[in-house]
């Protein structure tokens, strides 16, 4: 398997004009927030006759917060899960057209979920869709997709300038 | 043709170094346009592809492998495994599997076991006389046991996707074939051990007490139960097990070992969420992938070709793992298991095999492509460790490539050996 990230590779983030910083303390704070739900649960059920059950929703919700904020650190700095392996064999040059094609190609997937996200959020919004759990409006959390996907564009098109102009990436 | 052009887009985008999620959700976004679907099922399956509560299971093993790394146990559990076995021909490279089985009931992935086992090993191995690429074979293949000793993030993805399987059933199936497999890399390790003459050569250079070891590698020892019992008696969600199993690996790491730091946690949180953020937007843009192959009805078609053949149940299976040796060479098993599992299951259907069974057999053959080279993530790992060329390592690494076909042919020919555990346990 060629795939799969590497939890020993050096990790340094790449000086960016904006800094990661703030989506890595973002990132932090909802896992914080899930483990501590979780553990809420499990102490509520056991020591307690009150359910915290409906809490799921927001855990979930964490979750695909944390997913894309995690993307956008990656994205940043080259640490998303591909297959490097033939890229290997070209020059440097070679190397480095290929990594801003693959951010190109990150800017239009995460582009559409930015422009399709907002219409599907904006659906829900005037259809008044409730959630499944608590009931409350869906767009609350939806809306978050085309907002953190526009981060990962706009790091994606960082990722991009550096490359341009000669940088490591 | 539009199936044609969905695969052949995945696969020039993949094979050009684009992310995988990108390559995925880009051709499924492709092919929606071509089928005249409306593009809204795009952002519609990113979002539903995770917002599912079993899959928080994936960042919370996550955290809890990188809490029990920073805190040193795979090094306590070294020195008291070395207490016990003592030096001698291959005496120290089975220590660093047994070592590698614990923390494979540990952490969910095996990279980062590769990773945490290499480090500690490495060392004391080459001191102890064992030549260094033998070294990187060794702890690749026996961390290439971690996916099926539960916690597994390769069966927490298997188990949202199939219905009918839960996680604590697949978890509990993955552990006697997880088992066999470390047994058979140790029976491996130390034949080729005692025909070179590996091992033994140190001048110990300070006498290691099994009982003060003992009451230092306790705490990493009782992780795992702490994971298990905790499901075993339906006291607690995989999730739910996960968070505990952190928050035990806190006390240890501040209390117990007085290894840990503030500083240490909030770096754990971010390191742990960028990990996971990483396999979790390849499941959330393959939904998108798989969407479309429904979709377009490309699958039902193949599977149907498959079963057509006429190979009888071991012959399909025999193609169908040589077909994944083949994709295993370039895809993770996360991505292997998102694109392949809607072909594969209505082939297991049509012969009625049990799909706990069918998944343990799959994640066997993804572990042994985790150590196969020349795109092996975990001899990648420890050969960056050990400091040498993949290449070198071949010579040692296919006799653990084979031990480990011997426990797959086994688990295959005697289904029992996955589903006794869960059947006993009460939970199939």
């Amino acid at each position: 398997m060629a795939a799969e990230p590497d939890p020993s590779a050096f990790r340094e983030n790449p000086r960016t004009r904006i800094t990661l910083k703030i989506e890595e303390a973002l990132v932090a704070a909802a896992m914080a927030a899930m483990a501590l739900i979780t553990a809420a649960n499990v102490v509520t059920r056991y020591l307690s006759d009150i359910s915290i059950a409906f809490t799921e929703e927001y855990s979930v919700v964490l979750m695909v917060l944390m997913t894309l904020l995690g993307t956008a650190i990656a994205t940043a700095s080259g640490r998303h899960i591909k297959i490097g392996y033939f890229l290997d064999f070209l020059a440097p040059r070679g190397q480095r057209i290929a990594e801003m094609v693959a951010m190109a190609m990150t800017m239009v997937c995460f582009g559409i979920l930015v422009a399709y996200g907002w219409r599907l959020a904006y659906d829900e919004y005037r259809f008044e869709v409730l959630s499944n759990g608590l009931g409350h409006p869906n767009w609350w959390y939806t809306g978050w997709l085309p907002l953190l996907a526009a981060v990962v564009v706009l790091r994606a098109l960082g990722r991009f300038i550096r490359l341009a102009r000669g940088l490591d990436g | 043709m539009i199936g044609a052009i969905l695969f052949l887009t995945f696969l020039v985008l993949l094979f050009g170094g684009v992310p995988i999620g990108v390559a995925l959700g880009l051709a499924g976004a492709l092919a929606i346009l071509l089928a005249d679907q409306s593009i809204l099922a795009m952002p519609t399956n990113v979002y539903a592809g995770i917002a599912k509560y079993p899959l928080m299971a994936i960042p919370m093993f996550v955290l809890v492998g990188s809490v029990f790394d920073r805190t040193g146990v795979a090094l306590r559990l070294v020195r008291f495994a070395t207490a016990i076995v003592g030096a001698g021909r291959g005496a120290l490279a089975s220590v660093s599997v047994l070592v590698a089985m614990v923390i494979g009931g540990i952490s969910g992935s095996g990279p980062a076991t590769s990773a945490a086992v290499g480090q500690v090993v490495t060392r004391s191995m080459v001191a102890d006389g064992y030549p260094r690429p033998f070294i990187a074979a060794t702890v690749a293949a026996a961390a290439a046991t971690d996916i099926l000793i539960p916690p597994s993030i390769a069966f927490i993805i298997y188990a949202v996707l199939v219905p009918g399987v839960s996680v604590p059933a697949i978890f509990m199936a993955g552990m006697f074939p997880g088992i066999l497999a470390g047994f058979a890399i140790i029976g491996a390790v130390l034949v080729l051990s005692w025909l070179n003459d590996f091992g033994g050569k140190a001048q110990a250079t300070e006498r290691l007490r099994v009982w003060q070891t003992f009451k230092e590698a306790i705490w990493g020892l009782m992780a795992p139960v702490v994971i298990l019992g905790g499901m075993r008696i339906g006291a607690f969600t995989p999730t739910e097990a996960a968070v505990m199993a952190v928050f035990y690996g806190l006390f240890v790491g501040v209390v117990i070992y007085r290894t840990l730091t503030w500083r240490d946690l909030y770096e754990m949180l971010v390191e742990a969420g960028e990990l996971s953020a990483v396999i979790m937007i390849v499941v959330a843009l393959a939904s998108v992938f798989a969407w479309s192959t429904a979709t377009l009805g490309i699958v039902q078609p193949i599977a149907g070709w498959i079963v057509g053949l006429g190979l009888g149940e071991y012959g399909t299976i025999a193609l169908l793992m040589v077909a994944l040796i083949f994709i295993g060479m370039f895809l993770d098993g996360v991505s292997t298991f998102l694109i392949l599992l809607p072909v594969l299951i209505p082939i297991a259907n049509a012969f009625q095999w049990d799909l706990t069974w069918f998944g343990v057999i799959l994640t066997m053959k993804i572990a042994i492509g985790q150590f196969t080279p020349p795109m092996a993530v975990n001899l990648m790992v420890s050969c960056r460790i050990a400091g040498v060329s993949m290449e070198t390592t071949i010579p040692w690494v296919v006799w653990m490539i084979l031990a480990m076909f011997v426990s797959l042919a086994l688990v295959v020919v005697f289904p029992g050996i996955a589903l006794w555990l869960p059947g006993v346990l009460g939970m199939m």
